[in-house]
């Protein structure tokens, strides 16, 4: 049996040991693809074969362009490319143009977004309409889509104001605001010491269990509840009130923080992400104002000035 | 405990978490026999956590003192002498194997023997719902704003304007509440899931005047219809999902559809404050796997790029900008299915779940390997087999006119009527696909005859079927029509001209 354990260890090593060895290997192979003069090179020295010179060539090309590509996607943020639509019903032949949003956080691009266009009108072949994208819904896709690419109505007689470039600033700042929310509400997690247990471990991922229930209150009988919750007081009493939860909605728009002693605060964020209403009510319902003002300011900073 | 109050009354009071039916009644004993032993001990667990016990108060030693006596004997579970040494039990019983049984008779006729409370009965029918979630048919609608008057101003996007409903479970429960206990009582329960980002709720309908536990206990209806509704919020997304509780061999009767239109109706009231007004939106889309649902109707990145458009989703189509590797990513994916040669390509052929005897064909291998290819191009990594999110109904209708010189017709058409349809079609539930009367109009005006022409596919997976028709050659991958990708993202569909027909003001999938 331990054998058997050795051996497989031995060979998971082995396993991990080559993909290493691939990776490295696949980067020193682009590096050298991008070299400057590998082109040139290529075309003066003489090879044994023909085609393999062509076959380097290819390669050195496809990397070179690949290059370009990176460049200009990690530099401009916004990118338009031309995808072929393989349905032989498309409108338009098919012609389909694909602008990309990079989002970089933190140093790194995190995600990329993708809206593809087509032209639905054969009279005017500059108006675009969107074809697919990969927004989530809760970035105002439509909204802004109507704002800046109108479509003609029916008695207009000449094609609407369309302003691409708007569309995709103002869908770009949509889209970073809504990671750079998220990504504040996680740092703040972090700080209040509430972090969610790093992901769902895979060793019972099909089994899903029921969270918090919301509408504990919507029972109208008033039950003896007092005995037990004067147990948790008196635990709660020795320890330290803290934070023992920080949520948010999917859009980030609104956190609300639940302290150990219940009580709650809620509290909206605007998509720059400062915080500009908050409520903080005790478990009795009555409001805690000097810490509701205490909130307004900068999402970052939350949990400083709720602690402080 | 509580008093006991002989007289009902008609009242205007939700049904409270507490109030307990007895256990032999018959949603108690359906729900529970359904349940797995894990999903039965862990639920118990649940129950007599601290948070919990007010409405779900087991039957411990300190209660027995007072009336039936005369069953002591043949009592099989002695009862616990406290929630803790109770806790303690199921913990046991979950740490060893055993039969379902067991927890179940243990749940029913021990520590809950005096009645299983509304809140575990709720309790108990989501987590088979989770457990099974291919078990209900879901229909997926869209909360949509009412157009104000004012529309310009609320299409505006400004650093604090919000363009999804706002759900805020304690409003929305008050609201809901109130929209619904005039016509009927009803016991609610809202749910967050740990696992899935959604929030369930579900109602049970109890069509009775009264709130009380004996009003509960008597089974009013005859009919065996479901009492049930569930309603599921996928967080961040102006969806909604709805779906009857009936469960197998359960017809849904019409009282249990009035109730839910009556739920359904209520929802959206619910959800609208003063100067934002919603409305239940349909969005062609009906299915019972949730993944499905979430994929197609989710919060993701996903809604709007079903089919071959989910390359743009994944990073199958814009690698990361900082990936400057071109060498060995690109071949990576894709020369498992590309090379022609031994092991690969019946790796390949076997995931895509071919017969293993294509494999011996090397003459076909060219043919099937641009097959594949297109079906590639076509589907992208979605309708794989066994992806879970499988749609088990699509259905079109083909609205294009009839073709002068006589073709033959290859899809197998299920109902071919002549022109004024209605007249004969057979009894039963208006389906969505049927001619509204403008569109009969506007077919009379034209001088083609259109006929009415449906397509149904069926099946576990449709689109992977599709995918496995177009790589085995049976269906054309190049002409065949995009909507037969699944890249339209419903279920429910008029074709013309090979596009999906849109309605006015009606977007796809958004």
């Amino acid at each position: 049996m331990s054998d058997l354990e050795a051996l497989d260890n031995d060979i998971g090593d082995l396993r991990t040991k080559i993909a290493n060895l691939q990776t490295h290997r696949a980067n020193l192979s682009a590096i050298l693809l991008s070299h400057p003069h590998l082109p040139a090179r290529l075309q003066q020295r003489p090879v044994l074969h023909e085609r393999n010179r062509r076959e380097a060539a290819a390669c050195a090309e496809k990397q070179s362009k690949r290059n370009t590509e990176n460049v200009y996607r990690a530099c401009a943020g916004i990118t338009a490319f031309k995808v072929k639509d393989p349905d032989p019903y498309a409108v338009d032949n098919g012609n389909v143009l694909g602008v990309r949003i990079e989002v970089s956080i933190g140093g790194r691009f995190i995600e990329t977004y993708s809206v593809l266009f087509n032209r639905p009108n054969t009279q005017y072949k500059n108006v675009l309409r969107i074809h697919k994208h990969t927004i989530p819904p809760c970035i105002p896709l439509q909204p802004l889509a109507n704002k800046w690419l109108p479509m003609s109505t029916k008695d207009a007689e000449n094609a609407p104001e369309q302003n691409l470039i708007r569309f995709g600033k103002s869908l770009r700042k949509e889209l970073v605001g809504w990671h750079l929310r998220m990504e504040a509400i996680e740092k703040l997690r972090a700080e209040a010491g509430v972090l969610e247990k790093s992901k769902p471990t895979n060793e019972e991922p099909r089994r899903h269990t029921i969270g918090n229930v919301l509408n504990a209150f919507v029972s109208d009988e008033e039950s003896d509840e007092d005995d037990e919750d004067e147990d948790e007081d008196r635990n709660q009493a020795d320890r330290p009130v803290r934070i023992a939860s920080i949520d948010a909605d999917a859009a980030g728009r609104e956190i609300t923080v639940t302290w150990t002693d219940q009580r709650i605060g809620i509290f909206k964020v605007a998509k720059d992400g400062s915080i500009d209403k908050a409520i903080v009510k005790d478990r009795y319902g009555s409001r805690d104002s000097a810490l509701s003002r205490k909130a307004i300011g900068r999402m970052e900073g939350l949990v400083q000035r709720l602690t402080a | 405990m509580a008093p006991n109050t002989k007289a009902s009354v008609p009242d205007y009071k939700n049904i409270p978490h507490a109030h307990r039916v007895p256990v032999n009644h018959r949603e108690v004993q359906r729900i529970f026999s359904k349940l797995s032993r894990q999903s039965l001990i862990s639920l118990a667990l649940q129950w007599l956590a601290k948070k919990n016990r007010d409405f779900c108060r087991p039957y411990l030693l300190g209660d027995e003192d007072t009336e039936e006596e005369e069953e002591e004997e043949d009592e099989q579970y002695t009862p616990a002498q406290s929630l803790e040494e109770l806790q303690e039990i199921y913990k046991q019983l979950a740490a060893r194997k055993g039969g379902k049984r067991e927890v179940q008779d243990r749940i029913l006729e021990g520590d809950w023997r005096k009645g299983i409370s509304m809140y575990q009965l709720a309790t108990a029918d989501i987590q088979y719902l989770l457990d099974h979630t291919n078990s209900l048919r879901w229909t997926a609608k869209r909360l949509a704003r009412v157009p104000a008057k004012s529309a310009s101003l609320d299409m505006e996007v400004t650093n604090d304007s919000d363009h999804l409903p706002r759900f805020q479970a304690q409003t929305f429960m008050a609201n809901l509440a109130r929209e619904l206990t005039p016509l009927m009582k009803a016991h609610y329960l809202l749910t967050k899931i740990k696992t899935l980002p959604m929030t369930i709720l579900r109602v049970y309908m109890h069509d009775s005047p009264y709130s009380t536990e004996a009003s509960l206990a008597t089974e009013t209806s005859s009919s065996e219809s479901a009492k049930a509704v569930f309603f599921i919020w996928p967080n961040g997304s102006p969806f909604v999902y709805s779906s009857i509780a009936n469960h197998l061999g359960q017809g849904i009767g019409d009282d249990s559809r009035h109730l839910r239109d009556i739920v359904q109706q209520a929802i959206p009231k619910a959800f609208s404050r003063p100067s934002a007004r919603y409305q239940l939106a349909g969005t062609n889309f009906t299915t019972k796997s949730l993944e499905a649902l979430l994929n197609y109707r989710g919060s993701g990145k996903s809604n709007s790029a079903a089919g071959g458009w989910n390359v743009f989703q994944d990073h199958s189509f814009s690698q990361n900008a900082l990936d400057f590797i071109t060498s060995q990513n690109e071949k990576s994916p894709t020369r498992t299915h590309t090379t022609a040669s031994g092991q690969s390509s019946k790796a390949a052929t076997t995931t895509s779940g071919r017969p293993a005897k294509h494999t011996l064909d090397l003459s076909e291998s060219s043919d099937s390997k641009r097959r594949r290819e297109v079906a590639e191009g076509r589907f992208g990594t979605s309708a794989l087999p066994g992806d879970g999110k499988g749609l088990e109904r699509f259905e079109v209708r083909i609205d294009d006119a009839f073709p002068q010189l006589s073709r033959s017709e290859s899809h197998a058409a299920d109902e071919n009527n002549t022109r004024p349809a209605n007249h004969d079609r057979r009894k039963g539930r208006p389906s969505l696909l049927d001619r509204s009367l403008e569109e009969i109009e506007e077919l009379e005006d034209g001088e083609s005859w259109v006929p009415d022409v449906r397509v149904v596919f069926q099946g576990s997976h449709v689109f992977a079927g599709v995918r496995q028709l177009v790589e085995q050659g049976v269906v054309n991958g190049e002409t065949m029509p995009g909507w037969m990708t699944g890249e339209a993202g419903v279920t429910v569909a008029a074709v013309k001209d090979g596009r999906i027909k849109t309605k006015k003001g009606h977007v796809l999938g958004v």
